[in-house]
């Protein structure tokens, strides 16, 4: 039995959309992990947001002052604020131009 | 936090491939192997796909991220990880209802692990390629034998209580490691051997041949959700353990969430490669569940080119397949009893494995119980622990705040503001459609009415235990983190 072009189609899109994201996934993870370690061999702090999170972050800080929690939340965006500007090497894609527009909340 | 006394500083992985390998052994079970393959096939084939892909992505994904999230954001197995949400108080019972459904699956899960070690031992003796061998009366032979299945049943709870003894560490993830990537490299060569056979495109047609219409029908949609849901083991409290379990730098959403859903699921769709052109080239009708497995596929092996190898491969991955998800799930119960009480982790591990030994001796003893009980805890039990977990990240402590402590914290992909109401309102929505749908579905039944008295009993009991032993000395304290406004 000779499989037509729509099974041969769907047997391709299926690994593509299954085991190609997975792998991309699996790949992309593993070398983050190891850029890490190579980071944090080289310097005791890492950053620990991207630009985009840290944004939202302190967004939220300063939208919601009286959340239980904004004192943690406060915390985490300072801390990752200072190690951006006190270690050189970075994980999340951060310019020297954003680093220095940051600021404490 | 709540104050919880540790005991010793906290596990951890040790390296990133091996929680990953954690993830994905805890979730590719028996439902991979003997369920998936066929659900695809006798639901449209490539419409099936279609449909599972797009649920996987709106609720497993979003889903996976929240719960390890909550794991990896307290730090906790499952009841430590609701006092930190909830505060202290009876409603940390939630937690328990969790627990108790874990126990209860694993319970029956521990004599279908059995199966799978009986037949891994007779494909290693080659018993499938012997002469005269006849697949159901050697499948009833063992299932009407409750000597045997008792006896199978006491070596794998007593296998994974070995392990777990060993610790995070130096037990489950030394294990997941070797045989997750042994699982794959199995299925791989079955799915080679199967694919150079005679008539083995039937199999490719019959699984991946795409029927369009399937995608208006009701009945595919939810064979999907089930498969999306239950497949990735969400809210079992699984991956709030393993969750927990996260080094400070590891990300969440990629490998907790995209890597976790999509690799378990690559897992069934690898299964359906390796078993369906081998059925369909022999000239066997598929079935779903033991049948396809225990009988479909053994009758097979005979008539294949090194049919006894490839009976190995198969029935050692559908063995390891069963094994570390029955690790896994058992481990949600150690880690939190570990936690919770002044026992050190070999006592809980005894004791957990005891009392889930002791409540499988009815499932080891008779298929019809093992039976009703996965109807009744995958219809019903299941659902009601994820409805928990989903509900007490989406109404108590808020997806947004989550997303931002710890989603997104160290995350190797952005997750953006469209996840909150996925965790707030569509999860705990499709969580009580479920629900409902087979209570409609088998209104009246037997399998119905135990499903009531989970989700009605389970959550009582649970208040009740932890009303007790978190109200003793006072009046319950706030929750450390009161509702979301999200």
């Amino acid at each position: 039995m000779a499989l037509t072009a729509e099974v041969l189609g769907m047997l391709a899109f299926t690994l593509l959309a299954f085991w190609g994201v997975a792998a991309w996934a699996l790949v992309r993870t593993l070398r983050q992990e190891g850029r890490k370690v190579e980071i944090l061999e080289r310097q005791e702090r890492m950053d620990t947001y991207s630009p985009a999170a840290l944004a939202e972050l302190r967004e939220w800080v300063e939208n919601n002052p009286d959340d239980p929690l904004v004192d943690e939340a406060r915390e985490r965006h300072n801390e990752c604020v200072e190690v951006l500007r006190q270690t050189d090497r970075h994980f999340y894609d951060w310019s020297d131009g954003e680093i220095d527009r940051l600021e404490r909340v | 936090m709540a104050d919880v006394p540790a005991k010793t500083a906290r596990a951890e992985w040790g390296t990133r491939f091996g929680f990953l390998m954690a993830m994905i052994g805890a979730m590719v079970g028996a439902g991979n192997i003997w369920r998936f393959p066929y659900v695809m096939g006798n639901n449209g084939g490539g419409a099936f796909v279609l449909a599972f892909l797009t649920l996987l992505f709106v609720l497993a994904v979003p889903g996976l991220m929240a719960e390890v999230a909550l794991g990896r954001y307290t730090n906790k197995g499952v009841i430590g990880a609701f006092r930190d949400v909830v505060g202290r108080g009876g409603m940390v019972g939630l937690g328990i209802v969790v627990l108790l459904v874990n126990i209860a699956l694993m319970s029956y899960y521990s004599p279908v692990i059995a199966w799978t070690l009986y037949y891994a031992v007779h494909s290693l003796l080659f018993t499938f390629t012997a002469t005269g061998f006849e697949a159901e009366p050697f499948m009833t032979g063992l299932f009407d034998n409750a000597a045997l299945m008792i006896g199978l049943h006491t070596v794998v709870m007593g296998s994974i209580a070995a392990i777990l003894v060993l610790g995070i560490r130096r037990g489950v993830e030394r294990l997941v490691v070797y045989a997750v990537p042994a699982l794959v490299i199995a299925l791989v060569v079955m799915t080679v051997r199967g694919l150079t056979l005679p008539g083995a495109s039937e199999g490719i047609a019959f699984t991946f041949g795409v029927q369009w219409e399937y995608l208006t029908y009701s009945d595919t949609w939810i064979a999907a959700l089930g498969q999306a849901l239950f497949s990735t083991g969400l809210g079992w409290g699984i991956a709030l353990t393993v969750g927990s379990y996260l080094r400070e730098y590891d990300d969440v959403p990629l490998g907790g969430g995209v890597f976790t859903a999509l690799g378990e699921s690559s897992i069934g769709i690898l299964a359906a490669l390796a078993i369906f052109p081998i059925v369909f080239a022999v000239g066997i009708e598929p079935d779903a569940g033991a049948g396809l497995a225990f009988v479909s596929l053994a009758q097979v092996f005979p008539e294949i080119p090194f049919g006894g190898f490839v009976a190995i491969l198969f029935f050692v991955g559908f063995f390891l397949a069963t094994f570390t998800s029955g690790l896994l799930i058992t481990e949600v119960s150690v880690t939190t009893l570990a936690e919770e009480t002044e026992f050190s982790r070999t006592q809980t591990v005894l004791g957990v494995c005891g009392g889930i030994w002791l409540l499988g001796l009815p499932s080891a003893y008779s298929a019809d119980i093992l039976d009703y009980l996965d109807f009744v805890f995958g219809n019903w039990g299941l659902p009601l622990a994820a409805l928990m977990i989903i509900g007490v990240i989406g109404w108590v402590l808020g997806p947004e705040r989550l997303r931002l402590l710890a989603v997104n914290q160290n995350a190797g992909i952005h997750v953006g503001r469209w996840w909150n109401p996925v965790i707030k309102y569509v999860i705990p929505a499709v969580m009580l459609f479920i629900m409902a749908y087979f209570a409609w579905e088998n209104f009246g039944s037997a399998e119905m009415i135990g499903g009531m008295l989970v989700i009605v009993l389970f959550p009582i009991i649970g208040y009740a235990i932890m009303s007790v032993v978190e109200g003793r000395g006072g009046q319950p304290d706030t929750a450390e983190i009161p509702g979301g406004d999200d």
